[in-house]
């Protein structure tokens, strides 16, 4: 975590190799996690070596801070159910961990989650973790099919304030390194050559060629209001009817969805009973239901509120739950876009 | 660092039947629990589950009746944790933890007349507004109870109506007779025995003076019928500033995370569950 004190912020050009053998000589303190080649996809995990990390990545399936900082399912009590009842309490685990190579949508979701797990009410094993984690953001270098950050402000060059450590802007066979945290200052001590000013510029021309590669954009301006002035536009029952299965593969794969349900399971002997939190979906259907009624029993309704959540509803946090990741994109076995959802609402705003 | 889900254990010091299905129950635990009148616990059993249940009794400054620290929850079985709950006796164990969201702005409604209407178990979350008021009497202006039930056997706290109707003004209705025999003939609205009207909550707004600019209203029971009550205050006169529902959704956690209750942006359990009109009005994925 960042922000504490004061540190002295330095640009330097490193050597990817260079690099790259400075992470590996982490190894002995930290956990070493990031993207790795598998099959076709690319799958954030922990690494033996450096050499398995595959940094030319697009986009993973699954987030980095939904795997190994909001974990999909934890272990929160132990009851022991012997006569009087009693509570074991589960410890956070900390083990200080790496995760590299995240890019600015990624970084700029688990700034969001920090919003659910660290405000009035902290999540101790949330806490913990993110406490115990370097977070290296790599700035994007590819722009993939369903990609629609730069409409939102989360990348695809990261401009948060805070809340990582590192900063990688490839430079052909060099890392531009930005330090953002004194974590990373005091670990990091390679000397490489200074950046100065013709290289923030190089880095600044880079992200303009960028911004001009996506295929999708949407302007948010205003959602908020346009989302609530046509909660009964038809595209919503349309969609619902004709595409959505309701299979949350969208909440599964987004990393700013933060639901979960809480479960008990008991031990087979009956004396122990199991508390534990794992990811939930207001896309299943009994999500909002209570006792004589569902408050999102239509489909349409729960359709709506995803992408609601996503791109309106900004009261909430003051952000877009958004990070343009496009993966609820990607993921959707029957190819909704929330973007053209979005877009058929605008439309009709126009219009009218 | 303590786990905000952790929960507290209690100890049940009474059960007693309040309505067909409907017990309340007197908790306590190790230290005074105190809270203000509209916010809830979540009550659970390791192995069931945890629900959230609203507070019809706490200990508050000048109550003589729970000054031990204890507290009430009046509770119907109708869920897999209510139901599970409805077997307990006296001097069993459950767990608990809260107090958790923004209850009443009983602050607000000093030296204001003050409109309590609920609906069936909706009485429950405004039993302490009541017992704050009639503690603090000279504080408030007019204050009137409007309450509906489906039938008298559905009615909560009827042994108490006699204290409270010294102090505020009682109407209270049914919407059917169940012993039809002494059931009045039509029209609706008509007393029955007991002081007792048949006909919807809605019906008795007619009988209250309402002072708009006086008046502070506090409502709770079926979203269906707040939207109607509400409705029907602001053909009074009434401003959708000085309407306050309280809402009902599904919850896990209590505190603004697992995200079961979101509704429009807002999280049932820490920006409510009471709200004002004006903040939920009109909100889709409901009905106000």
């Amino acid at each position: 975590m960042t922000g504490e004190r004061t540190f002295q912020k330095f640009k330097r050009l490193i050597p990817k190799k260079a690099f790259l053998l400075w992470l590996d000589s982490l190894k002995k303190d930290y956990k070493l996690i990031g993207p790795t080649k598998t099959g076709r996809h690319a799958v954030f995990k922990e690494v033996d070596s450096s050499k398995e990390l595959f940094m030319e990545y697009e986009t993973t399936m699954l987030s980095p801070g939904k795997l190994f900082l909001y974990k999909p399912n934890e272990e929160l009590f132990r009851f022991a159910m012997n006569g009087k009842i009693t509570i074991d309490e589960i410890a956070p685990i900390a083990e200080k961990q790496i995760i590299t190579g995240v890019h600015p949508c990624d970084v700029n979701a688990i700034l969001y989650l920090d919003r659910t797990f660290l405000r009035t009410f902290k999540d101790p094993h949330y806490e913990a973790r993110r406490k115990n984690t370097l977070i290296i953001s790599l700035n994007c270098a590819r722009v993939s099919e369903n990609c629609f950050c730069s409409s939102v402000g989360a990348g695809p060059f990261l401009h948060a304030a805070g809340g990582y450590d590192m900063l990688l802007t490839n430079f052909e066979s060099e890392y531009l390194v930005e330090i953002k945290s004194r974590e990373a200052e005091e670990l990091f001590g390679l000397e490489g050559r200074g950046a100065g000013q013709d290289e923030m510029r190089f880095k600044a021309e880079k992200e303009k060629s960028m911004h001009g590669k996506f295929k999708k954009n949407i302007n948010v301006s205003g959602l908020d209001n346009i989302f609530a002035e046509n909660m009964e536009h038809h595209i919503w029952q349309q969609t619902a009817e004709e595409k959505c299965l309701s299979c949350a593969n969208c909440v599964m794969v987004c990393p700013t969805c933060f639901c979960y349900d809480l479960r008990d399971e008991m031990s087979m002997d009956l004396k122990t009973v199991t508390r534990y939190r794992c990811f939930d979906a207001c896309q299943d259907m009994k999500f909002a239901e209570v006792h004589g009624g569902n408050f999102r029993q239509r489909r349409a309704a729960r359709l709506r509120q995803f992408v609601t959540h996503k791109l309106g509803q900004t009261n909430q946090y003051g952000v877009l739950g958004t990070v343009g990741c496009g993966r609820c994109i990607t993921w959707c076995p029957t190819g909704i876009d929330l973007t053209e959802i979005t877009k058929e609402i605008q439309k009709f705003k126009v219009k009218s | 660092m303590k786990n905000p889900l952790t929960p507290i254990k209690a100890i049940i010091k009474d059960i007693r039947p309040e309505a067909e299905g409907v017990k309340t129950y007197t908790l306590s635990t190790e230290f005074s629990f105190v809270a203000e009148p509209g916010q809830f616990n979540m009550i659970g059993y390791p192995g069931v589950g945890e629900a959230p249940i609203s507070l019809s009794a706490i200990m508050q400054v000048g109550d003589s009746t729970l000054r031990d620290g204890s507290f009430k929850h009046t509770i119907k079985s109708v869920g897999r944790v209510t139901d599970f709950l409805k077997d307990f006796k006296k001097g069993d164990e459950l767990f608990f933890r809260g107090p958790y969201g923004r209850g009443w702005p009983v602050k607000k409604a000093e030296k204001r007349d003050v409109l309590i209407i609920a609906g069936g178990l909706g009485l429950a979350p405004l039993r302490p507004v009541i017992h704050l008021i009639l503690n603090s009497r000279e504080s408030f202006g007019d204050v009137s109870l409007i309450y509906g039930a489906r039938n008298e056997k559905n009615m909560l706290f009827m042994d108490e109506f006699k204290i409270w109707e010294k102090d505020i003004s009682l109407y209270i209705t049914v919407d059917e007779v169940s012993d039809v025999s002494k059931s009045p003939h039509p029209p609706f609205t008509k007393e029955w025995s007991g002081g007792i009207n048949v006909g919807l909550v809605t019906d008795l707004l007619d009988r209250v003076k309402i002072k708009p600019e006086r008046v502070i209203a506090f409502v709770c029971g079926p979203e269906i019928m707040m939207r109607f009550i509400c409705r029907g205050l602001m053909m009074h006169g009434m401003s959708q500033s000085s309407l306050y529902v309280s809402l009902e959704r599904r919850m896990k956690c209590g505190i603004a995370q697992c995200g079961h209750c979101q509704h429009s942006g807002l999280f049932v359990c820490k920006d409510g569950p009471v709200f004002s009109y004006k903040e939920v009005r009109g909100l889709p994925d409901g009905v106000l």
